[in-house]
């Protein structure tokens, strides 16, 4: 047997490739290696643009995402969290997807530092999960006291004081849009951003991210964070450690193992078919 | 039920409504016009929030519906598919009968059902981890892919590849270790190559709408009234 074989039988192995994925996620999580994370222009200028908002400004909060994708797109949300409420803003949260009510108590408690110091109703209010898809987020843009009566606790919206003092889109600085689809960011640009002006921030998956980027270079949004990598940005810009930070030297590990194994791969197929030719006597 | 019911009078409303709402977003007659038309804006939005709750639970009994058609045209064969699909429906009622119970026998914990400590339990302990477990297999089916599929066949094949590997190394932070120049690289990619590639896609849906809208208002199209042309 080949030298070529033998390779082929050990990285064409699965159970090979999972052990070492296995590894290779699971070591640094206990044991970080701590490999230095550069920031990009793209989060830097998020970032920026977040610091040059007036104090106590108003900020909307979409919080589109399942289970799934909480790893990828909670810490973004974290660190964006802590910035605003670092500034003194207020933030109005909601959720277009059913499962919003607890993505956000997930989040809340995964940060509770974050809104220690804060109260509910003055500095941050969650209206729940509004129903409706697109109609939902063209109805909150005109109205949100229109669209919803109580949040999600049950509290009428007329007694909050932070929604007697925002309504609708134009009312708010910014409106960032937390997402695991690329639907939810097509409704923000065509219901908060076309009619009214108001500046979006997206936060998504790496896999939805190219997408959605159009929108970004057309200037529709302000910027984009994208994923862990995004994630562990701006938790070294806002100097708060979290899952972003301590997860980057997993995926970086696991995302060589890969590599490595594309390259195997293709030195792999290579040879085989160089082989191939030459047992044929130098054919076609 | 007479063709009047069951489609002149659908395709009436549809078309009635979407001439004024076109009218009223882009042209401006006066004030107490454009007032008007924002508070019949409103309602229309606030209408479609209601049917689209409710379109749920058709769509939940019509799905039930199907599925048992299904196992009783097809018989056995058909029930791992069906069978699954009714368990979690079932599921879906029982999460859902949970949280509007606890809701009514102790309604000082709050009026929605996914306060409820009891449904958070049944969220967070069988739903979170399943979801979570589901999409994380997602990445041994990848790596699994990267070996055997990911090849340099051919040029194009050799392009794909090349763009994938800076695209992963940019993501890492250990690609920075390698060469500085990989975060710049693919943030160019993403921004320049992908958003030329993506924008006349998204530049097509946008044209498609509008024709779309062009033969609800022309009675051409009627697929949404469940019927074929």
């Amino acid at each position: 047997m080949s030298v070529i074989n033998v390779i082929d039988r050990i990285f064409g192995s699965r159970y090979v490739l999972y052990l070492v994925l296995i590894i290779a996620l699971i070591y640094p999580l206990i044991f970080p290696i701590g490999i230095p994370i550069q920031i990009s222009s793209r989060t830097l200028a998020v970032y920026n643009y977040i610091q040059h908002l007036k104090p106590g400004c108003h900020v909307y909060m979409e919080l589109y995402y399942e289970v799934a994708a909480r790893g990828e797109l909670e810490p973004n949300a974290i660190a964006l969290i802590k910035q605003l409420f670092d500034k003194g803003c207020k933030i109005v949260f909601v959720s277009t997807m059913s499962t919003g009510p607890l993505i956000f108590s997930l989040l809340k408690s995964s940060a509770p530092d974050v809104f220690a110091n804060k109260t509910y109703g003055v500095d941050y209010v969650f209206l729940g999960y509004v129903s409706g898809g697109e109609a939902a987020v063209a109805s909150l843009a005109k109205s949100i006291k229109g669209t919803v009566t109580v949040d999600n606790y049950g509290n009428p919206v007329d007694k909050l004081s932070l929604l007697k003092e925002v309504d609708k889109a134009t009312d708010f600085d910014l409106a960032i849009i937390v997402s695991s689809g690329t639907d939810t960011f097509n409704y923000y640009v065509r219901q908060w951003y076309t009619p009214y002006g108001t500046p979006l921030l997206f936060v998504a998956l790496s896999v939805i991210a190219p997408s959605i980027e159009p929108f970004v270079s057309a200037k529709q949004a302000i910027g984009m964070l994208v994923g862990q990598r995004s994630a562990a940005e701006y938790e070294l810009l806002v100097g708060r450690k979290g899952l972003g930070i301590a997860s980057m030297d997993s995926q970086s590990l696991s995302h060589f193992v890969i590599l490595i194994f594309i390259i195997v791969g293709n030195i792999v197929y290579w040879s085989k078919r160089l082989e191939a030719k030459k047992a044929k006597g130098g054919g076609r | 039920m007479s063709l009047t019911i069951r489609r002149f009078i659908p395709q009436t409303i549809v078309s009635i409504i979407l001439i004024i709402m076109i009218i009223f977003y882009y042209f401006y007659i006066n004030k107490s016009v454009s007032d008007a038309f924002t508070t019949w804006d409103k309602a229309l939005s606030d209408w479609a929030v209601i049917i689209t709750s409710f379109t749920l639970i058709i769509g939940g009994i019509d799905l039930l519906r199907y599925h048992l058609v299904q196992i009783k045209k097809i018989g056995v064969k058909q029930l791992p598919f069906s069978g699954t699909t009714i368990a979690l429906e079932i599921i879906m009622v029982i999460f859902a009968l949970i949280g509007l119970y606890y809701s009514y026998v102790y309604p000082k914990l709050g009026i929605t059902i996914t306060t409820q400590p009891q449904f958070t339990w049944l969220f967070t302990y069988l739903y979170a981890p399943t979801d979570s477990a589901v999409y994380s297999i997602l990445l041994f089916y990848i790596a699994s892919a990267s070996y055997r599929a990911f090849i340099a066949r051919n040029p194009m094949a050799t392009l794909l590849l090349i763009t994938a590997i800076v695209i992963m190394l940019g993501n890492t932070s250990l690609g920075n270790l390698i060469w500085p120049g990989f975060l710049p690289l693919r943030d160019w990619i993403m921004t320049v190559p992908n958003t030329a590639a993506f924008r006349p896609i998204t530049m097509g849906v946008g044209f498609g709408t509008i024709i779309l809208g062009l033969r609800l208002i022309m009675w051409r199209e009627v697929s949404w009234l469940g019927r074929r042309e």
